[in-house]
């Protein structure tokens, strides 16, 4: 008697558990409407409603190229994103998090809170070695990323992502907090493919393809010969 | 706001990979009379981290002279290695530096054409400072997306493209002086910001 109890009790989880993973993956998302026209853009204002709480953003800066789009996204877009908000600024790399401070200057409103993530993988290690750093790597991003997903519980949020692979990690361990934190809300991650992808997606946009609730692309031919569940606005950098 | 007191091309070849053959092909006597001829007076070059001997040497190849003028080097965004010299019997000044903290000001405020590796974060800054751009692919690269980012930005329109040759500059260099570009769409995009805005206020 005592088994069955257990298993149907096993299994009650389980099913919880799996109905959890299917909503917060990506491919039971209903589809929005991104043809509408631009006719309504007062809905944009709309939608803002006017919140108490400010708008927390993390955004991760990795080298060069990736970075470069990163800010040009913020400069187009920072009525919505920079305004009075609180960036959770995720880097692993000096160069890049010295621009984003020469860059976030001029916009003396924001709140930043920077956070270290180590790199993947380290050129020339062996195999103990690489291990080793993997591990590390893994065990940090995860408490950087408890942190700062627990910090924007309960307030308007975004995770704005365009590469390089520790984002990978990052969008790995937020989906892994929404399966196990069962009532937690969605961690709203967008992911931007870079420019410079015309006809392949990258390796990090392939992994992310299957995590991120939103995956953008900005040339058609990626959206419609390789990821036909991503969305296409034109350049956006 | 504009300061080009002097018509000025300005070749970028990107901050890490140096760029050899667009360098000398940039310097070579066929491409610097064309440019003279065109009216050009200044020519600018960023060539990249640790090329700066290799640049001096290039420059003397084509009977460069250095000159001690000062550089603007506030302005341009580079630091005291930049180096000022005069080709073409005097005709053309020539300044390298290896990198620019302040690439968009030095494109917005000193160039009237620029010469561009296919880097997206380049080829984006002349674009965006809507300046006539010509794309120079480094073929000597593994990596043949900026061969496709290159094409495809000539097939939309927006640039043109060359091969590191003296000969396919010089082409590069007429299309530009005789034919017009189509302008690049601004990058503000309203149902990109309702996506984000319904996103996050969901």
């Amino acid at each position: 008697m005592k088994t069955a109890y257990l298993a149907s009790l096993v299994l009650i989880v389980l099913t919880a558990y799996v109905i959890r993973l299917v909503t917060i993956l990506p491919f039971f998302h209903p589809q929005t409407d991104t043809q509408r026209d631009t006719e309504d853009e007062v809905s944009v204002l709309r939608i803002q409603k006017p919140s108490k709480k400010p708008l927390k953003v993390f955004i991760f800066l990795g080298s060069g190229g990736h970075t470069g789009e990163m800010i040009r996204l913020l400069e187009n877009y920072k009525d919505l994103l920079l305004n009075g908000s609180i960036i959770y600024l995720g880097y692993s790399d000096e160069a890049s998090k010295q621009r984003f401070v020469d860059f976030i200057k001029n916009f003396t409103r924001c709140k930043v809170q920077y956070y270290e993530f180590m790199k993947a993988r380290e050129v020339k290690a062996n195999l103990v070695q690489s291990v080793k750093t993997i591990i590390g790597t893994l065990m940090q991003s995860f408490i950087h990323v408890i942190k700062i997903r627990f910090a924007m519980c309960g307030s308007p949020h975004l995770f704005l992502l365009n590469g390089p692979g520790t984002c990978c990690i990052i969008s790995f361990w937020l989906k892994f907090i929404e399966l196990v934190v069962l009532f937690v809300d969605s961690s709203h991650i967008v992911y931007v493919e870079s420019l410079a992808r015309i006809n392949t997606p990258s390796l990090t946009g392939k992994v992310l393809y299957w995590l991120v609730d939103e995956f953008i692309v900005q040339w058609q031919e990626l959206r419609d010969n390789c990821l036909p569940r991503s969305k296409w606005f034109g350049i956006l950098v | 706001m504009c300061i080009i007191e002097k018509k000025t091309i300005f070749v970028t070849c990107g901050a890490t990979i140096p760029f050899p053959k667009l360098v000398s092909c940039v310097l070579s006597n066929g491409f610097c009379q064309e440019l003279i001829q065109y009216g050009f007076v200044r020519l600018i070059v960023q060539f990249g981290r640790n090329y700066g001997s290799e640049f001096e040497n290039t420059v003397q190849e084509y009977g460069g002279q250095k000159e001690d003028k000062m550089i603007p080097i506030e302005r341009l965004g580079c630091d005291h290695s930049a180096r000022q010299y005069t080709l073409m019997d005097g005709k053309l000044e020539v300044i390298g530096f290896d990198f620019s903290t302040k690439m968009q000001s030095t494109i917005r405020d000193y160039s009237d054409l620029v010469v561009s590796h296919a880097g997206t974060g380049s080829i984006l800054d002349s674009l965006r400072l809507n300046k006539p751009l010509i794309i120079c692919v480094n073929d000597s690269l593994m990596d043949n997306h900026q061969q496709q980012i290159a094409d495809k930005f000539v097939e939309l329109g927006y640039v043109w493209s060359c091969v590191p040759t003296e000969t396919g500059l010089i082409a590069g260099l007429r299309a530009s002086q005789t034919e017009k570009l189509k302008s690049f769409p601004v990058s503000h995009n309203t149902s990109f910001e309702r996506l984000l805005t319904e996103l996050i206020y969901s």
